[in-house]
Parts: structure tokens; C-alpha cells; sequence
């Protein structure tokens, strides 16, 4: 069928116009013993080399045999291993943190914790990796340590900001599904289909006021603020993806600003809290904060291309659901901008389907998939550059962490899921 | 202000400034009778107090307390009529079902994102800590009034504990908030908590009571609301102690308007009326008292808020509407 055709074009038109940077893999498989005091830069100077003969970055399932390769060396890196065991603790504690004695707030409250639903859990494995990144000697303690109530370690602490911020993220989606009269999420139905709307709603409020607990518990009011404001974009995101009618939805600036607030406000200061609850400079804190910013952009960027090209779950056939549901993003905005007419047909809305396959079909003579991949690059590269301007360390489990940190920059743009 | 990007959420927050315009103003009026009922000299300076970004003056702080109360109380309104499927099914246009749950879900979200970014300026994590307990309560409150068992909504201890979270709980904790922005100690911040919550469950108790008999508005007939509902408020569980033939009746619950007129009936015969008024009055009466308990003060001001506050617990049994 002709959708089905378009979304083809577009997954192989990418890869043979790709000109990636070389990955970090590649330079990592070719010393097979790294030594424990190489540095980085040596490694990060990798993403400014000659384009690599194995297209890493384009969506590219044909090409199996680099990619059984390239898994070989992630294996030996995998960031998620790092950090399993403690994601494990932190996902009993969140468990634990969302019991009530009023059952059905209960079971609606953990229905995203509960084994088997829990995502990728990518921010809590990023947050943790910063943690140990940043976990360098400091003579002064921490500013924050006022009161005897204080938790009894840093790492305890900075655990429990992983926590609030997956029950931040999760309250977000439970009410981003009723918004969206959504029926799935994660693979399983969305609570608001099993349990109803008013009660995914008032479920999320418990979470969002569980994890406001939980952040006064931590006795660091900048960083209370810092999560306020996390809340406070998460709607304002909301909110701007709302304005159907505006004019503002056909500029690039005012996605970015939005995917800003709705994806990257949360891992950058959450990042940025980390870093301040260890009794960083400003300067590292904001350094950290730079990466998870960048880190969360390229995220959904690659998270926008993946709506029309697939994934690997699906067959190549992408769930096209931005679009369907009205939601313009980056692919069609590029594409605007080299086919003026296509600005017509977005404007009439996407609720009459042959809309959807105009606009695909103008997607595909454009190159509005590529320049989507290589914004999603040009962030994923700053996030990896950010790591490497932090305070230099000796530490072979900090020297892996910020590894990791930079590994995970290029597997959001390599995943396809 | 990105509010004025979208029209319907102007309007939706504007329901909040004109929910305030309509509302006795009750809660707001309270919590600064509390402020300067609390306003003695203190010689340390205030508990949260570090950092120069501090908003200026106490009063100030304890003003914010009452428009976060006021921004949280009615995020919670507006989550509350959030509707289920079931109900928009029963005849109300589909378009108009899910554009009001998405406002209702989106406005709550910003009134709840502009509590806490207020909340967080106060730079006092105590008193995050209370406010963030009054959103779970309320959520809990509302959550339990929804998914009431047969037997929960027959017992008595049941039914107080979810008015404390639905209607007490705001008021207790933004009292005790107000306490502890003035550096008051934890025994006064308790009483400040104390007069709250008595005072909130005496406010919810006339509140059912006025459901059945009337207001002098509507020439005593009332608008027996909650029974329609199918929500059993204390005056019906006391009745249900003198008639346990009102149990079955209960069970069956109320969709049939025959089983409210049965009800009504038992509820006549019964004292429950009665022994809900007294039961009010006993809590407007330890609301007074924790009043009384509060460290003396010779300044004028102070001795008149406080007099004000009792005067307020006997307004809330008095009043008629």
C-alpha cells in the first residue's frame, strides 16, 4: 500500500545519503584492551574523524553483520549494566513509595512500577552514571546539610532524585494519556483505558505530591526549585503542543522550546541536581545540566524520526502517531521549509488520512529524516563533549561512568526502539 | 504568558478567579486571621530563612501560603470533575467530554505547577513537605469517596477520616505552614494545626447537614446533592445506628430516587440531624480552644484575629448557607 511504500523510501533514503561521524565504537574496537588511564579526549576526537564505513547512525536493519559486531564491544560497555543493581533498589523503593492504604489508588499509583512496566528506565540509569561521574573528593560539605534529618549519604540521596524523577516522568504520562485519550503506553493498556480518566488523573497527583515529599526530604531548596520548575515546564509543554491554531506550531525555535520543556527540562535538571547535591561549582552543575539538556533533545528527536521510519518491533512501519494526532515534528518541519506547499496541507490538519499520505509523500522527496538525524547528532555529540569537559579524574569507576555517559549519547541515536 | 496562547485555558483559569469571587473566601480569609493571630515577637529568626533569595517579609511568605492554598484547592476541583467514560456516555456530547477533561486535566496541572514553583520560592522544605501531604490527602480523600466499599460507606470512621482528607487536611496544614513561616514552635505550629482541622470538620459536618435541610435561600428545601449521588454522610450513618433496616437500603444504594425518599424517611425519624449539629459543635468547640491555648499576646491586633478565629468556629455551626 502506497503509506507503507513512502515509509520504505524513507528509511533507505537515509541510509545511503547518511554522512555520519565515526561512532565511538569503532575507535573503542580497534584498541580491544583500553588502558585504565587512556583519556578521553583521545576517544572524543573520534566524533570529528572521517565518516565510517558502517553507517551507525541511519536506521539501517539491513546491515547485520556490523551491527553483530558493534553489539559485541556495547556488551563490554553496556551503561544499563553498570547501574543494574541499583535500579533495582531504587525500583523496589519506588515501589514501596507509592503504597496507600486506599487500594485503588494503590494499584493505580504503582500500575507503571509494577514489574514488566517500568520502560527503559533510561533516566534513572542516566542520573546514577552522573552520579558517579561526578563523584570526586570535595574538602567542602555539601550546603545543603542543615538539620539532623539529613539522608545519612550523598549517594542515598542522589539515588532518591532518580526516584522523584521517575515519579515525576510517570505522573506526566498518566495525564498525558487522558490528554490523548491514549489506550496504550509501554506496551500494556494505559490506566486511564483500565481504570478510567479521573482516577489516572488523581493518580498522577499522588505521584507528583509523593515526589514533592520525597523532595523536601532532601533539605536543598535549590533543588527543590530546580524540580519545581521541571513541573512547571512538563505543563508548559503540555501546553504550547495544545496551541493547534497558533502559527508558532510551524516554527522549528518554538518545537524546540516545547520538546525542551516536555522532554529535556526533566533529565537536565535533574542531572543538574545530582551535581548540586554533591556540592559542585556552578560550573560542573551547569555542565551536567548541559548534558542531560542535550542528551534528552537528541532523545526525542530521534524519538520524532522513529514515528515515521519504525522500528525494528514493528517491521519499518512507523506508527506515524505524532502526525495523526496533529502533532508537527521536526521531519515536517524541515520538510516545510522545502516545500512551501506542504505548509498548506498542515494547516487543513491531519484528521482526513489522505493529509497524512500528502505529507508523507513530500516528507520523502524531502530531506527533512536526515537533517532531523544530524540535529539529533549535532546534540548527542555536545552531550559526549560535555562529559569530557568535566573536572579530570583518576577514578576507574568514575572513568567508566562518564564511558557509559558518552556511550549512551550514541545509542540514543542508534536505537531503534 | 503562554496561558494566552490558548483561549480556553485563559478561561479556565479565569473560573479560578472567579471561583474566588464567588467562594466566601473562606480558607484565605483564615489563614491571615492565623498570621496575625501568630504574630508574636519572636527573638530567632525565621526557620527557612537562608539564602538571599528569600521573598521579602514574612507577611508576604504567609500571603503566598494562601494563594498556593487557594491554587491547590481548586487544581483539586478541577480534577475532581474530570469524567470517566460512564459519564460521557450518559448524553453529553463526546467533543465536549473530551475537551473538558482535557482543560480540566491541563488547568489543574498549571494551577498545581504554579503551587509548587510558589512553594519552592519560600525556600522552607517543611513547609513543601506539609503542602505536598495536603495534595496526597486530597487525592486520597477523593479517591476514597470513588471506590467506597459497601461496608466503607457505613462506617462512621471511615467517612471522617476521608472528610479529613478532602476538606480538613488543606486547612489544618496551610495553618500549620502559616506557624512555621513565623518561626513559631512545633507545640504552637500543632495548635494553629489543631484549630484547622476542627475547624474544617465542623464546616463539613453543617455542610451535610445543609444538604438535607435546606439553606435559608432555598425556603429549607435541601438539595439532598449528596444522597444523589450516592455519597452517605454523617447525618445518614447516624441514622443507620438507630435503624439498621437504613443498612439494606444503603447497600442497594441510590440510584432509584424511591430508596432517597425511604432514606429520608428513616433520617426524619432518626436524631441524625441532631447528633451531626453536635457533633460539629464539639469540633468548633476544640477549634476555639486550641485559640485559647495559644501564648498570650498584649498587642491589639493579635487578641483581635484571635477573637476573630473563634468567632469563625461559631460562624461555621450558625451559618444557614
Amino acid at each position: 500500500m502506497a503509506r507503507a511504500a513512502l515509509l520504505h523510501l524513507l528509511r533507505h533514503r537515509s541510509v545511503a545519503t547518511a554522512t555520519a561521524p565515526l561512532s565511538a565504537y569503532k575507535c573503542l574496537s580497534s584498541n580491544s584492551k583500553t588502558p585504565s588511564g587512556i583519556r578521553w579526549t583521545s576517544i572524543c576526537r573520534a566524533f570529528s574523524s572521517k565518516a565510517a564505513v558502517n553507517d551507525l547512525i541511519g536506521i539501517d536493519m539491513a546491515n547485520t553483520d556490523s551491527g553483530v559486531a558493534v553489539m559485541e564491544e556495547k556488551e563490554r560497555l553496556d551503561p544499563f549494566s553498570l547501574v543494574a543493581d541499583e535500579l533495582s533498589l531504587i525500583a523496589n523503593r519506588l515501589r514501596s513509595m507509592v503504597v496507600t492504604e486506599v487500594p485503588n489508588l494503590a494499584s493505580a499509583a504503582e500500575y507503571f512500577f509494577k514489574i514488566g512496566a517500568e520502560g527503559k528506565r533510561f533516566r534513572p540509569t542516566v542520573l546514577l552514571l552522573m552520579a558517579t561521574a561526578l563523584s570526586v573528593r570535595i574538602p567542602e560539605l555539601p550546603p545543603a546539610g542543615v538539620g539532623d534529618t539529613l539522608p545519612t549519604d550523598l549517594r542515598t540521596s542522589q539515588q532518591r532524585i532518580a526516584e522523584i524523577t521517575e515519579m515525576i516522568h510517570v505522573a506526566s504520562l498518566l495525564h498525558d494519556d487522558v490528554l490523548d485519550d491514549a489506550d496504550k503506553r509501554r506496551g500494556i493498556c494505559s490506566l486511564n483505558a483500565v481504570m478510567g480518566n479521573k482516577l489516572a488523573v488523581l493518580a498522577g497527583d499522588f505521584l507528583l505530591s509523593r515526589a514533592c515529599v520525597s523532595l523536601a526530604s532532601l533539605k536543598n531548596t535549590e533543588v527543590v526549585t530546580l524540580i519545581a520548575t521541571v513541573v512547571e515546564n512538563l505543563v508548559t509543554g503540555e501546553t504550547m503542543q495544545l496551541t493547534t491554531a497558533s502559527k508558532q506550531r510551524f516554527s522549528m525555535d518554538y518545537y524546540m522550546q516545547k520538546t525542551y520543556n516536555k522532554t529535556a527540562s526533566l533529565i537536565s535538571n535533574s542531572c543538574k541536581s545530582i551535581a548540586i547535591l554533591a556540592g559542585h561549582t556552578a560550573e560542573v552543575a551547569m555542565l551536567a545540566f548541559e548534558y542531560g539538556k542535550n542528551l534528552g533533545l537528541a532523545f526525542q528527536l530521534i524519538d520524532d524520526v522513529l514515528d515515521f521510519t519504525g522500528t525494528s518491533a514493528s517491521l519499518g512501519k512507523g506508527s506515524l502517531s505524532d502526525i495523526r494526532h496533529g502533532i508537527i515534528t521536526a521531519p515536517i518541519l524541515f520538510a516545510m521549509e522545502e516545500f512551501p506547499e506542504l505548509h498548506a496541507v498542515v494547516d487543513q490538519g491531519f484528521k482526513n488520512p489522505a493529509n497524512v499520505d500528502i505529507a508523507l509523500g513530500f516528507l520523502g522527496k524531502s530531506s527533512g529524516i536526515q537533517r532531523t538525524k544530524e540535529l539529533a547528532m549535532k546534540h548527542a555529540n555536545l552531550a559526549a563533549q560535555v562529559i569530557e569537559s568535566l573536572p579530570e579524574s583518576d577514578d576507574a569507576n568514575v572513568i567508566r561512568s562518564r564511558q557509559a555517559l558518552i556511550d549512551l549519547t550514541q545509542r540514543v541515536l542508534t536505537r531503534n526502539k | 504568558m503562554v496561558v494566552a496562547e490558548v483561549p480556553k485555558l485563559a478561561s479556565a483559569a479565569e473560573y479560578f478567579f472567579k471561583l474566588g469571587v464567588e467562594g466566601k473566601r473562606f480558607r484565605p480569609t483564615v489563614l491571615l486571621l492565623m498570621a496575625t493571630a501568630l504574630n508574636v515577637h519572636i527573638p530567632e529568626p525565621t526557620a527557612g530563612g537562608v539564602g538571599d533569595t528569600l521573598t521579602t517579609d514574612l507577611r508576604t511568605r504567609q500571603q503566598s501560603i494562601a494563594e498556593i492554598t487557594e491554587m491547590i484547592h481548586v487544581a483539586s476541583l478541577l480534577h475532581d470533575d474530570v469524567l470517566d467514560d460512564a459519564d460521557k456516555r450518559r448524553g453529553i456530547g463526546s467533543l465536549n467530554a473530551v475537551m473538558g477533561n482535557k482543560l480540566a486535566v491541563l488547568a489543574g496541572d498549571f494551577l498545581l505547577s504554579r503551587a509548587c514553583v510558589s512553594l519552592a520560592a519560600l525556600k522552607n522544605t517543611e513547609v513543601v513537605s506539609l503542602i505536598a501531604t495536603v495534595v496526597e490527602h486530597l487525592v486520597t480523600g477523593e479517591t476514597m469517596q470513588m471506590t467506597t466499599s459497601s461496608e466503607q460507606r457505613c462506617s462512621m470512621e471511615y467517612y471522617m477520616q476521608k472528610t479529613y482528607y478532602k476538606t480538613a487536611s488543606l486547612i489544618s496544614n496551610s495553618c500549620k505552614a502559616i506557624a512555621l513561616l513565623a518561626g513559631q514552635t512545633a507545640e504552637v505550629a500543632m495548635l494553629a494545626f489543631e484549630y484547622g482541622k476542627h475547624l474544617g470538620l465542623a464546616f463539613q459536618l453543617i455542610d451535610d447537614v445543609l444538604d438535607f435541610t435546606g439553606t435559608s435561600a432555598s425556603l429549607g428545601k435541601g438539595s439532598l446533592s449528596d444522597i444523589q449521588h450516592g455519597i452517605v454522610t454523617a447525618p445518614i450513618l447516624f441514622a443507620m445506628e438507630e435503624f439498621p433496616q437504613l443498612h439494606a437500603i444503603v447497600y442497594q444504594g441510590f440510584d432509584n430516587p424511591e430508596n432517597v425518599d425511604i432514606a429520608l424517611e428513616y433520617l426524619g425519624k432518626s436524631d441524625g440531624i441532631q447528633r451531626t449539629r453536635e457533633l460539629a459543635m464539639k469540633h468548633a468547640n476544640l477549634a476555639a480552644a486550641a485559640i485559647e491555648s495559644l501564648p498570650e499576646s498584649n498587642d491589639e491586633q493579635v487578641r483581635k484575629s484571635r477573637r476573630a478565629l473563634v468567632d469563625l468556629t461559631q460562624r461555621v455551626i450558625m451559618r444557614n448557607k
